[in-house]
């Protein structure tokens, strides 16, 4: 213990009776009996005794710190930044320990803009906590530029700070609507962090500076766990626990775990080296572990006396000690009993949260984090976000209504249109018919909720304005800063009640919320074929986003035989060629698939895209007089209304056998229980390599809010995740029967299987003549 | 019991519908679903499917036009905080759902209509006695005497009828009158009825004042009389000689009857038809309402007075205190008193009167403002929903009489609505083109096949929309007036006995021309908007097309408005009877070919009868119904046509002797078999397409002809001339 080590612990007796106790970094239980049951978050003998026994050890840093590179805090979310389009307006929270926030002094920002962008009419406005800390001219064509900005002293502060970049671009030639996507800014990410004064703010010292792990320079999260006794298989369950309490304290958009068992590798930022393991497990790894670990459990930052760079360490005499020092971290995040969130946290990478709406809801866009803005360019954009449970089922026929404030000048001429998109589909159209200008009261906007899944939905609205002077666009016009058109922020955002019924299978209302899983009750069986590195940590990563999704995490047990699952929900995870024969039939996935899905090795031969051939024949055949009538009708019902022949149906068709393509590097699928009654999910890989990178790359946001139907897989080569839709499901009730949303599940279902409709409306007409001429026959005069 | 748990099981099954149709599907189900239900409807009308099948087709229609009112009440109102959109939206939406509204009543009206009663005349019975009313106000003498010979004529026992003459024109007071012209001509008339009575053997009644107008004059009838029965005739309202037989015997089968109403059918056609030059060949106005509505509204024993060509109980009127007087139709209003006190009804489906109809528009407009006002005096006063004693279906039967002179309000609603956007740019109802393909298509659609569906054979398509039309422009402030004052309509009595000679523009025909430049111009907008915004063309197509089919209707009723100029004042009747025609000493056998009510047109066998000179006094012989022995009546030749060995004349009557009238009468009113061929020869259902297309060529061919009255401005505002001075 030569090298100085800064260990923030505190030792508890309590572990958990301080569920809400979040000023108790963290707790453990020395005392806990070892019949125990891992998955007890609530240990009721411990309940009662006062945390207030227990105090925070410090452990102050000797004088001599280790040399390293000054910390950076990077801080875009998701990477490199694109500010494009005339306005754009992003903002969200950067989570800083208290040290961070005492010693940050300087915003850093790197970026490049488009050419096209004229400096003298463009801003780049920079919030930090509501307050203006620069509003530069966008003038960095050539390359990156960066721009140093002071921060006010106590500006930061300890937790969540609100940042706000917002972008006033113009073209400098073009007056056309077109121009405007020639329009970018480019925040670099590796640019932009806050700096500190001194190396300290690297330092992690309470377990809430958990949330504080940030982002590296691509805007990813990662746990790094070494774990020496990995594959022993009472350490599984408490890793996924951990694994789970993490994820929901970060809630960063681009987390993954992984883990190895015997290197400790220097961590960077938006890294955390977590250690789990017994002192004897951990002392050949780890010299530096705090005092009486190997008597009571501990979870703290240790710093790495090698790397210098600070290390979650949790130890404990036993396992089981290993158990109470993760309830320590993971038991704050614990909710109690089916309680229903208000919000989606999608804070850390845009602010604000996303209002959770399960019934007819009233929100002012104000509410929404939107302002009202005056807009004087050519084409305006705006997003909000909403959380939308994982029993919606309204996407057939419902519309949410956004009753719009706004208003425009009369330059803006007629053909001028508001748009809003859904999860960046279209949604409405609303045409700006009158000349001579307009104020919009509530004008109400209907937006299908055909592109509404569970989970964050982002809604936009985008206004084209066209004007006379955008036609001539005589110099300098694009420049004009004279407002014509206007958002208030008075404007409402609507939804109606919906129907709600859970689905099964529906994988984007498990990766959304995480459900069915979220609200079970029991422990969801995990079936892992392989107790290895790789397996783990696309377990971990996997299960670290349900519970994100969740809010929550997910209890877990892990079960060695696919027998013991039964007909409960459970989880899959694994080679697809271990997975149980009953999965590939519940799913539908081809048996055949077992042994040839892998990488294309060239030996297969090569197969005829069947759809591509026979769009090719029908092209090919298009030149009957009478086909060619009907398809040209087909293409007008679809155009204008939308309707298919395959959407003329009665009733959902029957699933068709999967088969893995060879560019698939990952599958994951859902099914039901062989009876019915559980929700069985699996992830796949040929393998195991496969399974831990696909599995991180699948869960960044950008891919992850694409998963959805019945079973998707992500192509790594391409980076690309494919879905293929639900045909048949069942309903799984997730409310109490009430005949309003029986109504609405009813005309959702309709409005999927159009001709049962028109069926159902035939028989019942029929039904009411024979009853209408029955009743006639026998009332009034009859002869 | 059985009856409860049929409408138990009726009402389970809506219930269904409602709940179905009130689901909020998405556009494409309800695209489709109106797919399927107009081709189920279609089918079913190709095939002509009736009796469940026609309930059924219903019940489908039913279903389309209550997806379209969920639709248009919940996603189409403009905001409320847009009010210059939202008023004169409500406004439109509160005129579709009075349509709707209507509709729905005259579904459960018509639904399933009461098929004719059989023939009576032929049985025995037992004969009350009956007291024949026939008021009258100002009707000239000729006119009278046609009637009261027909009425004399009817086939009963003659010591059981008596024949009243109710004149309103000769009353005491009207003889006291300050006014020298009013005081002489009714003195005259008192002189001239009461010699002609005599003359036919009908017994003259008038009265000291003209209070309560026809209800106060038939009360007086009443008064002065004792029969069992009462049968009303309006002065024109010549019965057949069949009447009673075919009438009276209800009254023995049911003691709690107080009514047997029959049609009303005419002679001549309406201005409408007239001008229309459709009397011929398409099913008049009032076919609707005597050949299908009475019949529903007896199923429901809610068939009600209408005035005339009606018998009644005593009884029951001295119930009630005799003919009720407060509106203006005092038959409906009598009616609901009697139905509200337990007495039935009876409608027999078979025209046994003939009548006339007013000749000019202007009183066609005049005749339908009484109807109009009196019905919103009903309406104000008796409030039929909420009337004891009617039965519920008595009370929605009555709902649907009273509420449909109404429509002058959402007529006025429908003609305007396009302008507030293709003008003013209100957007007043707010739906995509697909929304309104889906819904408002649809709807229309079915709505005008269900219309086919129910009235199909008696009114064709677009009818009842341009007889709305044309009624509203004056109906309007009539009918607003009387919501507003409702004790001030007072009864006017509706001038038959006019004629048009001279080819002209009705005087009251200026607001139509105003009208139909407006939707003109309407339409030029469109065209200008549909080139300049091509961004809401297709808002503005739609918008439109619906002014295009309100041009249409108002070009047409300028062909209405137009008056053609006519010679011959009556419809001339087929009858094909034998007779024998005398010139001179010489009698020649004839048939008679068709009659009027001046006179007759007849086909004479003789070679040597060569061409008589015009004027030439000539003799018809011919025996009447219900007589043994040939009877002789004088007539003028007017005109001679040759064709071999067959003459044609035109003769003119030159009745003489009362007992020439009973002739006159006995040609033209004793057989009411030839009115009810009459009808049935244009009663056919054309269908929807060939109906429209039909119609639109009519609108096209009024249109001109219209414009080209007015350019020719040909006697704009003249007065028409009465009959009796113009005929001759």
């Amino acid at each position: 213990m030569t090298k100085a080590v800064i260990l923030a612990l505190t030792l508890l007796a309590l572990p958990a009776g301080s569920l809400h106790a979040q000023a108790v970094p963290f707790d453990m239980s020395p005392e806990r009996p070892a019949s125990d049951s891992p998955n007890v978050t609530t240990p009721t003998e411990d309940q009662g005794k006062a945390p207030s026994n227990f105090q925070p050890v410090t452990v102050a840093p000797a004088a001599e710190a280790v040399e390293a590179v000054p910390f950076q805090r990077y801080v875009l979310p998701e990477g490199s930044l694109g500010l494009t389009g005339e306005f754009e307006d992003r903002l969200w929270s950067v989570y800083l320990t208290p040290q961070q926030a005492a010693t940050g002094t300087k915003l850093n920002l790197g970026y490049q803009n488009s050419i096209f962008v004229a400096p003298e009419t463009s801003r780049l406005t920079v919030e930090v906590n509501n307050t203006k800390i620069a509003e530069e001219a966008i003038r960095s064509p050539e390359s990156i530029s960066d721009l140093s900005l002071n921060l006010p002293k106590d500006l930061l502060k300890p937790g969540s700070n609100l940042i706000r970049l917002r972008s006033d671009q113009r073209h400098r030639t073009d007056c056309s609507v077109q121009s405007t996507y020639e329009l970018w800014s480019n925040i670099d990410a590796e640019k932009t962090y806050l700096s500190f004064a001194g190396n300290d703010p690297l330092t992690m010292q309470s377990l809430d500076d958990i949330k504080a792990i940030g982002v590296d320079e691509s805007g990813l999260t990662r746990f790094n766990f070494v774990v020496p006794a990995l594959e022993q298989p009472g350490s599984t369950v408490p890793l996924m626990r951990l694994a789970q309490g993490l994820a929901v304290l970060a809630d960063m958009p681009n987390q993954s775990f992984s883990f190895e068992t015997n290197k400790v590798a220097p961590s960077g930022p938006g890294e955390m080296t977590v250690l789990v393991g017994t002192p004897a497990e951990l002392s050949r790894l780890f010299p530096s572990l705090p005092d009486g670990a190997a008597s009571a459990p501990v979870a703290g930052f240790v710093r790495d006396a090698k790397t210098g760079s600070p290390v979650l360490v949790i130890t404990g005499p036993t396992w089981q000690g290993i158990r109470s020092a993760i309830e320590s971290i993971v038991a704050p995040t614990d909710v109690a009993g089916p309680a229903r969130r208000d919000v989606i946290t999608t804070q850390r990478w845009r602010a604000p949260d996303a209002p959770f709406l399960f019934a007819d809801t009233r929100l002012p866009f104000s509410q929404l984090g939107l302002k009202t803005e005056q807009f004087s360019g050519r084409r305006f954009r705006t997003d909000f976000t909403i959380g939308i449970p994982s029993d919606f089922y309204a996407a057939a026929y419902g519309e949410a209504v956004i009753l719009l404030d706004a208003a425009y000048t009369d330059a803006v001429l007629p053909g001028s249109h508001i748009d809003v998109y859904v999860n960046d589909s279209i949604a409405s159209t609303v045409p700006i018919t009158s000349s001579g200008g307009g104020l919009l009261r509530h004008l109400p906007i209907n937006v299908t909720m055909r592109h509404f899944r569970p989970g964050v939905n982002t809604i936009a609205i985008e206004a084209i304005l066209e004007t006379e002077s955008d036609k001539v666009c005589a110099p300098g016009a694009t420049g004009t800063d004279e407002p014509r058109f206007a958002l208030f922020d008075t404007s409402e955002f609507q939804m109606p009640d919906f129907a709600r019924v859970g689905q099964l299978p529906n994988l984007a209302a498990t990766a959304g919320t995480g459900a069915p899983y979220n609200r079970s009750v029991d422990p969801v069986p995990l079936f892992i074929d392989r107790i290895d590195a790789n397996t783990l940590s696309a377990a971990a990563t996997f299960l670290g986003r349900l519970a994100a999704g969740a809010g929550h995490p997910l209890a877990v047990e892990t079960v060695a035989s696919p027998a013991l699952i039964g007909n409960r929900s459970a989880i899959f995870i694994g080679s697809l060629s271990q997975m149980p024969p009953m999965a590939f039939t519940q799913m539908n996935i081809s048996e055949a698939s077992r042994n040839t899905w892998g990488p294309n090795t060239g030996a297969q031969a090569q197969g005829v895209d069947t759809q591509a051939a026979y769009d090719e024949w029908r092209d090919k055949l298009k030149g009957g007089l009478f086909s060619g009538q009907i398809s040209a009708l087909e293409g007008w019902l679809k155009q204008n209304f939308d309707i298919t022949l395959t959407s003329l149906r009665f009733a959902p068709r029957s699933e068709s056998s999967f088969m893995p393509s060879s560019e698939a590097s990952l599958l994951m699928a859902q099914a039901s229980s062989p009876d019915g009654t559980g929700t069985w999910t699996m992830v796949a890989a040929p393998t195991g390599k496969d399974l831990r990178d696909s599995m991180q790359a699948l869960s960044g946001q950008a891919n992850w809010s694409q998963l959805g139907g019945r079973l998707a897989t992500y192509e790594g080569g391409t980076k690309t995740v494919q879905t293929v839709p639900v045909n048949s499901f069942q309903f799984i009730p997730t409310q109490a029967g009430s005949f309003s949303n029986y109504r609405l599940i009813a005309a959702n279902w309709l409005s999927t299987n159009i001709l049962s409709y028109a069926v159902l409306l035939a028989v019942l007409a029929v039904v009411l003549g024979l009853a209408t001429a029955t009743m006639l026959s026998n009332l009034g005069r009859r002869q | 019991m059985r009856k409860a748990s049929i409408i138990l099981f009726w009402g389970i099954a809506s219930l269904c519908v409602i709940a179905l149709v009130t689901l909020p599907i998405n556009l494409q189900t309800q695209l489709i679903a109106s797919i399927a239900v107009v081709t189920f409807m279609a089918v079913l009308k190709i095939l002509k499917a009736e009796g469940t099948w026609r309930l059924t087709a219903l019940a489908f229609g039913t279903a389309i036009v209550m997806r379209y009112v969920y639709w248009r009440t919940t996603s189409t109102l403009p905001p409320v905080n847009q009010l210059e959109n939202f008023i004169p939206g409500f406004l439109l939406y509160l005129a579709e759902m009075y349509s709707v509204m209507m509709l729905a009543l005259s579904l459960f009206v018509v639904a399933m209509p009461l098929p004719s009663r059989p023939s009576r005349a032929a049985s025995e019975g037992k004969y009350p006695s009956v007291d024949v009313y026939v008021p009258t106000y100002n009707e000239d003498s000729h006119l009278l005497a046609n009637t009261l010979a027909a009425a004399k004529a009817m086939d009963y026992p003659a010591d059981k009828v008596t024949v009243w003459l109710l004149d309103d024109g000769g009353t005491l007071q009207k003889r006291n009158s300050a006014n020298l012209l009013e005081s002489q001509t009714a003195k005259s008339r008192h002189q001239e009825l009461q010699t002609l009575c005599n003359d036919l053997g009908v017994k003259y009644l008038t009265r000291d004042r003209n209070e309560h107008a026809k209800a106060g004059n038939l009360n007086n009838g009443m008064e002065h009389s004792q029969g069992e029965l009462i049968a009303v005739f309006d002065a024109d309202h010549a019965p057949a000689r069949d009447f009673l037989r075919e009438t009276v015997g209800y009254f023995e089968d049911d003691p709690k009857l107080f009514l047997v109403q029959t049609p009303h059918f005419f002679l001549n056609p309406d201005p409408v038809e007239r001008n229309l030059r459709t009397f011929e060949k398409m099913p008049s106005e009032n076919e609707m309402f005597y050949g299908i509505i009475q019949r529903g509204l007896d199923k429901w024993n809610a068939s009600f007075f209408c005035g005339s060509a009606a018998v009644l109980r005593r009884q029951a009127l001295d119930q009630t205190g005799g003919f009720s007087g407060v509106s203006i139709t005092e038959d409906c209003e009598t009616a609901i008193d009697l139905h509200a006190s337990g007495w039935n009804s009876v409608y027999v489906d078979r025209p046994l009167i003939a009548g006339l109809q007013p000749a000019t528009f202007a009183s066609f407009i005049g005749q339908r403002s009484r109807w109009a006002q009196g019905m919103m005096q009903i309406l104000r006063f008796k409030f039929p929903p909420l009337k004891r004693g009617l039965s519920i279906p008595q009370r929605l039967c009555y709902m649907s009489s009273t509420l449909f002179w109404l429509f002058p309000f959402p007529r006025t609603i429908f003609l305007f609505a396009p302008l507030c956007y293709l003008f003013f740019d209100l957007e007043i109802f707010t739906a995509s083109g697909g929304e309104f393909l889906g819904y408002t298509l649809a709807y229309m659609l079915v709505n005008l096949m269900m219309q086919n569906y129910l009235y199909g054979s008696f009114r064709w398509p677009w009818i009842s929309e341009l007889y709305e039309y044309v009624q509203t422009v004056h109906l309007l402030p009539a009918v607003v007036s009387a919501i507003v004052n409702p004790r001030k309509p007072s009864f006017k009595v509706t001038a038959k006995d006019e004629s048009v000679l001279v080819s002209r523009l009705s005087e009251i025909s200026r607001p139509f021309f105003i009208i139909f430049a407006v939707l003109l111009l309407a339409l030029l907008v469109t065209i200008y908007r549909v080139y300049t915004e091509p961004y809401k063309a297709d808002v503005t197509l739609v918008v439109g097309g619906w002014n295009l089919l309100n041009l249409i209707l108002a070009g047409c009723a300028l062909g209405v408005v137009s008056e053609r100029g006519e010679l011959s004042a009556t419809r001339r009747v087929k009858v094909t009877r034998q007779c024998e025609f005398g010139l001179g000493e010489h009698w020649y056998p004839a048939t008679i070919d068709d009659v009027s009510v001046y006179g007759a047109r007849i086909n004479v066998y003789a070679k040597t009868i060569g061409s008589p000179a015009v004027d030439t006094r000539g003799l018809i012989r011919f025996t009447p119904h219900g007589r043994e022995t040939a009877e002789i009546l004088p007539v003028a030749v007017r005109n001679t046509q040759a064709d071999g060995d067959i003459v044609t004349m035109g003769c003119q009557y030159l009745p003489e002797a009362a007992r020439d009238h009973s002739l006159v009468a006995d040609l033209i009113f004793a057989n009411s078999q030839q009115w009810t061929e009459f009808q049935l020869s244009r009663r056919g259902n054309p269908g929807l397409l060939r109906g429209t297309l039909w119609f639109f060529g009519l609108a096209f061919y009024q249109t001109s002809r219209g414009l080209a009255y007015f350019f020719s401005k040909r006697g704009a505002g003249g007065k028409p001339r009465a009959s009796a001075g113009a005929k001759k």
